[in-house]
């Protein structure tokens, strides 16, 4: 029986205490900066860098803005630019570069309404074709932009005339394996989760978990789509194997109940897509293994091919804080780092061990 | 009474004493010593036997041993000398009860205080057990802090290391660019001059070059596919029965609702009398509305009346036919009849979920409409008001309710 301590432990390096609200925390790629995005009370928004140094965070730059910032990512930048995108409580996308503070590279006029979600790919080496940045909103829109095409986004998935429309909470990219695929999945505050072609423009799939979706990812974004976790209120998120789709019954899935809580957030480490660690509003993390099973598709009566659902077992959880974590990313040059924030406003500095050995 | 013995032996040696007392049948539990250093009482109710010794003996030293029919009691000297005699016997009585007591109470001091050690002794021990517990579970605590601690110092280690490489690697970068830029300025100098000197080292001199292109070429980015063509999806999100996301459903009610409507179809009131000779489908009630309903349509409000009254006397709980009977009664100026109708359909409707929102919104309108034509105002501002809540984007309705309130102003300034 293997003990406690060779299970990978969670350990918090340190913690940095803020003056405002931090809702999104990300690792800058190729450095041991952070750079954390949030609002002061007094309702501007504020963007911070920050360097691990000798086990603590040093502040590099602060730069504020007009409007609260509320997500933000580096996925559609190049590794040698590393600018990054925002997305802020006016419905403004705007890109920047950090070492230039001032006006951003590029900007737009997203959404009427905050820009609840963001994502990109196409960048730091991650994915072929050309960077897209995904935004997703609370005015029920989700927008797909090319940085070279400012007036009009590549793609546009808005609820159809007369209906009513539901808060986008989430979206992710994925299915990014050549230059014309792209998948774009997003989430919604009834429980929708909708998935969409960009190859095709269409809607590939779609489905309702009850719950309001806080938050979708893929497991990779640049391979032939394979898994994609959702999480939602009340505890649960769902696994489901993107291998296999059925035309009637969709993708197959595994759910967990955990956190008692809401879940936030779900990342998927970026040297293992196995391995997934899932923040909760009771401010603690749990960090999951996804196991596959032996057949990952069999036929049913129909002789159609339907997906097999692996299982999903609890490595390690820890509990950082009272208030809920709200983001979390690894960091994508060194295994087991990675940096969390929560609405108790600190930012924390996470080291997981033992990640090789799982 | 106690009896004394008197038929006890004694002997001695230099250092000892040893008296035997006959026991006269006595079980040896029942055998009580009290002895201090002047004075020995055996006690084995009901005989007594006490000596006054004549010196004094070390009665820590001194030992009874009992058995045998006998007690033999072997008693320390404190000074080594010869005994006369075992016993003083020229106390008087006074003398006698002193002593006593005083052996009384040295006896009882000396009881008193080695229960006191023996309490301390074990206090001491326990505290002793307790501190040796304590310390063990504290090595257990720090040998997992340690262990913890090493862990976290190692990824820390890996952590600067891995942050010293990235800068090095960064600078060597720089180095390298430094280095390319100033080749190439070298490279781009060096053909002009060669083409001076000859022809002889073109060939090298175009190697060179396409060796520099290439490398340069490797080092822009490839280049990015062109942008998508923008194109737009229509989404359409999930229906419900009821369309509100779990989180805001008031379930309980809307199942309440859904039952109470399901209950209304099936109750059949069909046992009357005169009613058993209709024909079967005038017993349907969706027919009777049907019917109620295209009889209104066409102006023919007395039938229609007709129509739900039949319907409302086999299934009385159907909102909609007494909503419908309202409409007409309303047409006919059957102001009274309206509003019980109306009443009696919005009492119908309730809970009050969003699914029957509309139906309670053209009830309340009817009801109002009845009210204003009675001049009762006030009433009709009320449940104008109610429907322009369910419907606030209906211009008929806002004006409808505008012009009662005007009204209402205008008969109220004209009593002034």
């Amino acid at each position: 029986m293997s003990s406690p301590l060779d299970k990978p432990q969670i350990i918090s390096h340190f913690q940095k205490s803020l003056n405002y609200t931090v809702f999104d925390s990300k690792w800058i790629p190729c450095s041991a900066k952070f750079v954390c995005l949030g609002n002061y009370a007094r309702g501007t928004g504020v963007m911070q860098i920050y360097e691990v140094q000798q086990g603590e965070a040093q502040l590099i730059k602060e730069q504020e803005f007009p409007k609260p910032i509320k997500c933000g990512t580096f996925g559609a930048t190049s590794l040698q630019q590393r600018h990054l995108a925002t997305g802020d409580f006016g419905g403004n996308l705007n890109i920047w570069n950090l070492e230039v503070s001032g006006t951003p590279v590029f900007s737009v006029k997203a959404h009427k309404e905050i820009i609840n979600s963001i994502d990109g790919v196409g960048g730091l080496g991650i994915g072929d074709g050309a960077p897209e940045i995904v935004t997703g909103s609370r005015d029920g829109t989700v927008k797909v932009w090319d940085t070279r095409q400012k007036d009009s986004p590549v793609a546009n998935m808005e609820p159809g005339e007369g209906e009513t429309k539901r808060d986008c909470w989430t979206v992710a990219l994925g299915h990014a394996f050549n230059d014309q695929d792209r998948c774009v999945c997003a989430g919604y505050d009834n429980g929708d989760i909708k998935l969409f072609d960009l190859r095709n423009m269409s809607l590939r799939w779609e489905t309702n978990i009850k719950n309001g979706v806080c938050c979708v990812e893929f497991d990779r974004k640049d391979i032939n789509m394979n898994k994609l976790v959702a999480t939602s209120l009340e505890g649960k998120f769902h696994v489901f194997d993107m291998r296999t789709q059925h035309p009637t019954k969709g993708f197959s899935s595994v759910s967990e109940k955990a956190h008692k809580s809401t879940i936030w957030q779900v990342k998927h480490l970026p040297q293992n897509r196995d391995i997934f660690m899932t923040a909760g509003g009771a401010g603690n993390l749990h960090l999951w293994k996804y196991e596959y099973p032996s057949q990952r598709s069999k036929t049913d009566s129909d002789d159609l091919a339907v997906g097999v659902a692996g299982s999903v077992t609890l490595l390690q959880n820890a509990t950082l804080s009272t208030q809920p974590i709200a983001s979390l990313d690894w960091s994508p040059d060194k295994k087991g780092l990675c940096v969390c924030s929560g609405f108790d406003q600190t930012v924390r500095v996470l080291i997981v061990t033992k990640l090789s050995q799982v | 009474m106690p009896l004394i013995v008197t038929d006890y032996s004694w002997t001695q040696t230099d250092s000892k004493v040893f008296i035997s007392v006959p026991l006269k049948g006595a079980r040896a539990e029942r055998v009580d010593f009290l002895s201090t250093e002047e004075y020995l009482k055996v006690h084995y109710p009901p005989y007594l036997f006490e000596a006054f010794l004549s010196e004094p003996v070390d009665e820590d030293r001194s030992t009874a041993k009992v058995g045998n029919g006998v007690a033999v009691i072997t008693l320390t000297k404190c000074s080594n000398a010869f005994w006369e005699h075992l016993v003083i016997t020229t106390y008087d009585k006074e003398k006698k009860k002193e002593v006593r007591e005083r052996a009384l109470l040295k006896y009882q001091e000396r009881l008193c205080s080695e229960s006191r050690s023996k309490a301390e002794k074990q206090q001491a021990e326990k505290k002793y057990a307790l501190e040796t517990m304590m310390k063990l579970e504290k090595e257990e605590r720090d040998r997992i802090l340690k262990r913890k601690e090493d862990e976290r110092e190692k990824t820390t280690a890996e952590l600067a290391a891995w942050q010293l490489r990235q800068r090095e690697t960064a600078e060597g970068e720089a180095k390298l660019k430094l280095q390319d830029q100033r080749d190439r300025q070298n490279k781009l100098k060096a053909p002009t001059e060669k083409q001076e000197k000859g022809c002889s080292n073109g060939a090298k001199v175009k190697l060179d070059e396409r060796g520099n292109s290439e490398a340069k070429s490797q080092k822009t980015p490839a280049l990015l596919p062109t942008p998508r063509r923008s194109a737009n999806i229509q989404v359409r999100f999930t229906p419900r029965v009821f369309p509100t996301a779990l989180r805001e459903s008031r379930v309980p009610e809307e199942e309440e609702w859904l039952q109470k409507q399901a209950e209304a179809r099936r109750a059949g009131n069909a046992d009357v009398e005169e009613l058993k000779d209709l024909r079967e489908e005038e017993r349907n009630p969706e027919w009777l509305k049907d019917k109620g309903d295209k009889c209104f349509a066409s102006g023919d409000f007395l039938g229609a009346v007709n129509a739900y009254n039949l319907a409302i006397r086999l299934h009385s709980k159907i909102p909609a036919l007494h909503s419908n009977r309202a409409a007409c009664h309303l047409k006919l100026k059957n102001l009274h009849k309206a509003i019980e109708d109306a009443s009696q359909a919005l009492d119908l409707l309730t809970p009050a979920v969003p699914a029957n929102a509309a139906a309670r919104a053209r009830a309340s309108v009817r009801r109002g409409s009845a009210f204003c034509q009675l001049q009762l105002y006030a009433e009709g501002l009320q449940d104008y008001q109610a429907a322009l809540k369910l419907d606030p984007h209906n211009a008929a309705l806002q004006a409808d309710t505008q012009t009662i309130r005007d009204i209402l102003q205008g008969s109220a300034t004209g009593t002034h």
